[in-house]
């Protein structure tokens, strides 16, 4: 229950500071803000989908956390690890060959890091982890 | 691995809900233990065993 409002009230956070960046520079956004802004807003609301999740369970009475669900997060941990690496690979590559500043990059890498997380948890969390 | 625990669950008139409060566990946990998409670890086999008093071997089948 206490890590499901932490969960939401992050995303809240980021959502008003998202929203005060957004709004104070209306006039002058690129394509790539605009599209940042656009990831951004999925990746809280995953983290709302995460929250509205544990609150339910805990409503319900079951542990917010059982055994599938640290499962399914040491198996996400690991994936979006692997697939992070290879991002940051790329983008190390396509640095020198794009016009986009450093904080751009690295803006994409921290984006594109909660992105495969977000995607890796989605994908386990609804087809389950089998034991191997 | 499958599993015999909707039949169980069956017999003995539990929800997903009930047997999930039983086991501490969510009830997502038993969904995917019914569709065979999660093995349980030992403990939570027992714990199921328990609840339906059997064996782990009667509810759990390997092959």
């Amino acid at each position: 229950m206490k890590k499901g409002m932490v969960v939401l009230l992050v995303a809240v956070l980021v959502l008003i500071t998202t929203g005060l960046w957004f709004f104070s520079s209306s006039g002058s956004l690129k394509s790539f803000d605009m599209v940042s802004f656009g990831v951004i807003i999925l990746v809280v609301a995953f983290a709302v989908f995460v929250g509205y999740k544990r609150l339910i369970s805990a409503k319900r009475g079951e542990p917010a956390e059982d055994e599938l669900s640290k499962k399914v997060l040491l198996k996400t941990a690991a994936w979006s690890y692997y697939i992070s690496l290879y991002l940051w690979v790329a983008l190390l590559y396509i640095k020198d060959r794009v016009s986009l500043d450093t904080e751009e990059i690295l803006g994409a890498g921290i984006l594109g890091m909660a992105v495969s997380f977000a995607v890796c948890w989605l994908v386990f969390n609804f087809r389950g982890v089998r034991n191997e | 691995m499958n599993n015999r625990i909707k039949e169980f669950r069956a017999r003995y008139n539990l929800t997903q809900e009930d047997l999930a409060k039983r086991v501490n566990v969510r009830r997502e946990t038993i969904v995917f233990l019914e569709k065979n998409k999660y093995n349980p670890s030992l403990k939570l086999a027992y714990d199921i065993a328990r609840v339906f008093d059997a064996k782990i071997e009667e509810i759990f089948l390997i092959g």
